[in-house]
């Protein structure tokens, strides 16, 4: 009998084997392994989503009825796929297959945090009643898209800071890699379009939470850091356009925006608590 | 003269990009201040926890309510006065711009531009020009022609608009701002609690202690919650009717997520609990071992039958100092000054005396209440406005960027073929205008021949 945990850990590994390929490509400079690596990632995408499905239909089985999107093992899951999702349809579009490597990686991180950290229950729980909504869905979704696109661009600028310190030492390219002016420019599109995603999850959430408690707006630490996150990203988004900023200090500002991004994820529900409902999963 | 100078001073800062920057991070640090330090400490809870100078350093800044402070507000006020200034500076440009329509295309400017290609078709000129405006108009869009004497030329634009999304974006954070602005001004925010069978028109005012009172009444006709099989909630559930002028206005189920709005006031199920209805109580003479039981309604003085002293119950708690329900009776002797003690109601523990009785509750009635935020908001629509402009204008400033193509073809002096020169530029998203005009680039050579010169990257 197939059940999505069986799915989800195949999933698991297959993100892993997915990274290495990426990165033996990038490494050995051949196309044919990181090709291999797109495969991989595809039908690992694929396999997990079958998973999530069966997740769902698993929660009705139970009686319980609802989107595998409850708690942070459901979320991390949920994240990872995202990951996966943007980065492919990224890599499709602007044919930079050598991008993979940070992608899969965080995927398989998320995967391998759910799977095996004691202090993630994966077990499928009842909702509480003021989770119980469709905004459920659609704040979870759409925030983890924007998370998702700000872990691309995180890895993008990674790879753009170590080649540019670099670049004065080794001067060769390396030839499967874009230049740096095609990274920062991904780069920028792909903040933009965790920018637009954010913004809608902090809108649904917004409006959610008007709904449930009659307020749209409490400055509770994870909606305050959420705003934290828009106002990084903002402020790389007016930095580029009004100040002209390119390349170096625009991937810096990206890896600070997606420390906000883990904060607001982890760092609230750990440290600082909230309503939110995976702050106290243990 | 000098005043002049210095306002002028002003609205050039308000003007600057750099300020935009700024004021962002500022917002984003003093953010994070008010999520480490816990927000709407009371006095006692400072004086706990807090050293005397750290005390007068939270309160000085305002620390402990850092998101309602003066210079926390004035912040989001430059913010604000930054946006509209630099709108004020901008939009005229941008619009200007987009009036603006180049009346021809000159060949060697197009050589200069970023994306640009060359070819020359072995094909007259009348021919190329049909199959050149063809092809273009599939791939691209629509030509606008600006024709000279001798040679073919025109623009094919998209995305003209999509510089002004940036506006719509500056325009949401303002409405979102105002809506809230008039919300706190003109609504209300407060809570009631009301017993099962009561009607209550009174609401307690978030953050003062006033009260205040609704033009109709609420009555709780039952309050109902279910559980899961593991003991989680399931569902918390008021069934309210409303009443106005004694008549009943409005039936309806509150459940938590699903609020209900009247007379534009909102309801919304936010909490439960119970208070004490009546107790059975029997006291022991420790004396004479005399037993003694009556029924005592909460805050109601009642006789101890038998004797010439009253019991009243005061209090009531659901969990005190975790050792379970309990409630404090105060025994009056005689007539004299009343004592009293906590009571546990579900345990037959050794200090439940008072005077020299030992007390023991044989049962207790309790009435549940349901708890009910309510609120009322007269800004939540421009709130909602500008969050659905936002959504709009960040999409389409993704989405869509302002791309241009320019071409030229006039016949080659002294051949038989045709010049063709093509140019492209984008506001943005330039890898993606890059492929689209290496595409075009691709079917012109297909169509026309060789590429004699161009950049495409």
């Amino acid at each position: 009998m197939i059940t999505s945990s069986i799915l989800l850990g195949i999933t698991t590994f297959a993100y892993l084997l997915c990274a290495l390929l990426y990165l033996s490509g990038v490494i050995f400079r051949r196309h044919t392994i990181m090709l291999w690596g797109t495969v991989t990632g595809a039908a690992a995408l694929a396999v997990q989503m079958a998973g999530i499905i069966l997740r769902w239909w698993e929660s009705y089985q139970i009686g319980y009825g609802h989107a595998p999107l409850s708690n942070l093992y459901e979320s991390l899951v949920f994240a990872a796929w995202a990951i996966m999702l943007i980065y492919l349809i990224m890599e499709h579009r602007t044919k930079q297959r050598a991008l993979g490597v940070f992608p899969a990686l965080f995927a398989f991180l998320a995967m391998a945090y759910a799977s095996f950290s004691t202090g993630v229950n994966s077990k499928i729980q009842p909702l509480l009643p003021a989770l119980k909504s469709n905004w459920l869905i659609a704040h979870v979704v759409t925030c983890f898209i924007g998370y998702a696109a700000f872990a691309v661009s995180f890895g993008i600028s990674i790879l753009y800071v170590t080649r540019e310190s670099r670049r004065d030492i080794s001067g060769s390219a390396h030839p499967l890699l874009p230049d740096l002016r095609q990274l920062d420019e991904i780069n920028y599109q792909m903040v933009l379009f965790g920018f637009l995603w954010l913004s809608l999850g902090i809108i649904t959430g917004s409006v959610w939470a008007d709904l449930a408690w009659g307020t749209y707006w409490s400055w509770d630490p994870k909606e305050t850091w959420s705003l934290i996150t828009w106002l990084i990203y903002a402020a790389l988004l007016h930095a580029r356009t009004m100040k002209g900023w390119r390349g170096n200090r625009v991937a810096w500002l990206s890896i600070i925006g997606f420390g906000c991004v883990l904060f607001t994820y982890f760092g609230v529900n750990f440290l600082l608590g909230g309503l939110h409902s995976y702050a106290n999963t243990k | 003269m000098e005043r002049k100078g210095f306002w002028q001073g002003i609205y050039q800062k308000l003007a600057s990009p750099k300020l935009t920057v700024v004021l962002f991070l500022v917002l984003a640090a003093t953010s994070v201040v008010g999520t480490l330090m816990p927000q709407g400490l009371g006095e006692a809870d400072l004086q706990r926890h807090y050293s005397q100078r750290a005390i007068w350093f939270i309160t000085t800044f305002g620390l402990h309510d850092l998101y309602h402070t003066g210079w926390f507000r004035l912040l989001l006020l430059f913010l604000c006065a930054n946006l509209v200034v630099c709108t004020i500076e901008r939009l005229p440009k941008t619009l200007k711009v987009l009036r603006r329509h180049e009346e021809q295309v000159d060949p060697q400017k197009l050589a200069k531009c970023t994306l640009n290609c060359q070819f020359t078709s072995n094909l007259p000129q009348d021919e190329t020009a049909a199959r050149l405006i063809s092809i273009i108009s599939e791939e691209f869009g629509a030509l606008r022609r600006l024709d000279g004497a001798d040679h073919l030329a025109g623009v094919a634009e998209k995305g003209r608009w999509s510089p002004l999304m940036v506006y719509v974006v500056h325009l949401s954070v303002l409405l979102v701002l105002c809506g809230a602005l008039i919300g706190s001004i003109f609504g209300f925010r407060g809570f009631m609690n009301v017993l099962e069978g009561e009607a209550v028109s009174e609401v307690m005012l978030e953050g003062s202690d006033r009260g205040l009172n609704l033009p109709f009444q609420v009555r709780c006709d039952k309050f109902d919650v279910s559980y899961y099989d593991n003991g989680m909630p399931r569902e918390f559930r008021s069934d309210l009717t409303l009443i106005r002028d004694g008549k009943e206005v409005l039936k309806q189920e509150l459940r938590v997520n699903d609020p209900l709005t009247y007379g534009g006031i909102t309801f919304y199920q936010a909490s439960y609990g119970a208070i004490l209805k009546d107790a059975e109580v029997e006291l022991t003479d420790r004396g004479s071992g005399a037993v003694r039981r009556f029924l005592a309604p909460f805050r109601e003085w009642v006789d101890i039958p038998g004797t010439r002293n009253r019991a009243q119950i005061i209090r009531f708690e659901e969990d005190f100092r975790r050792l379970g329900p309990a409630m404090v009776l105060l025994i009056s002797m005689a007539g004299g000054e009343p004592a009293g003690s906590w009571i546990l109601i579900d345990k037959d523990f050794h200090g439940n005396t008072i005077e020299n009785y030992h007390v023991k509750v044989l049962h207790a009635t309790r009435r549940p209440f349901t708890g009910l935020q309510v609120k009322q908001d007269p800004g939540i629509w421009l709130v909602w406005l500008g969050f659905a402009a936002m959504l709009v204008g960040i999409g389409l400033t993704y989405y869509v960027s302002h791309r241009k193509l320019w071409v030229w073809a006039a016949a080659d002096v002294g051949k038989e073929g045709t010049k063709i020169a093509i140019a492209g530029r984008t506001n943005r998203n330039e890898i993606s205008f890059e492929q689209e005009f290496n595409r075009l680039c691709d079917r012109l050579q297909a169509e026309f021949g060789q590429a004699v010169g161009g950049s495409r990257l």
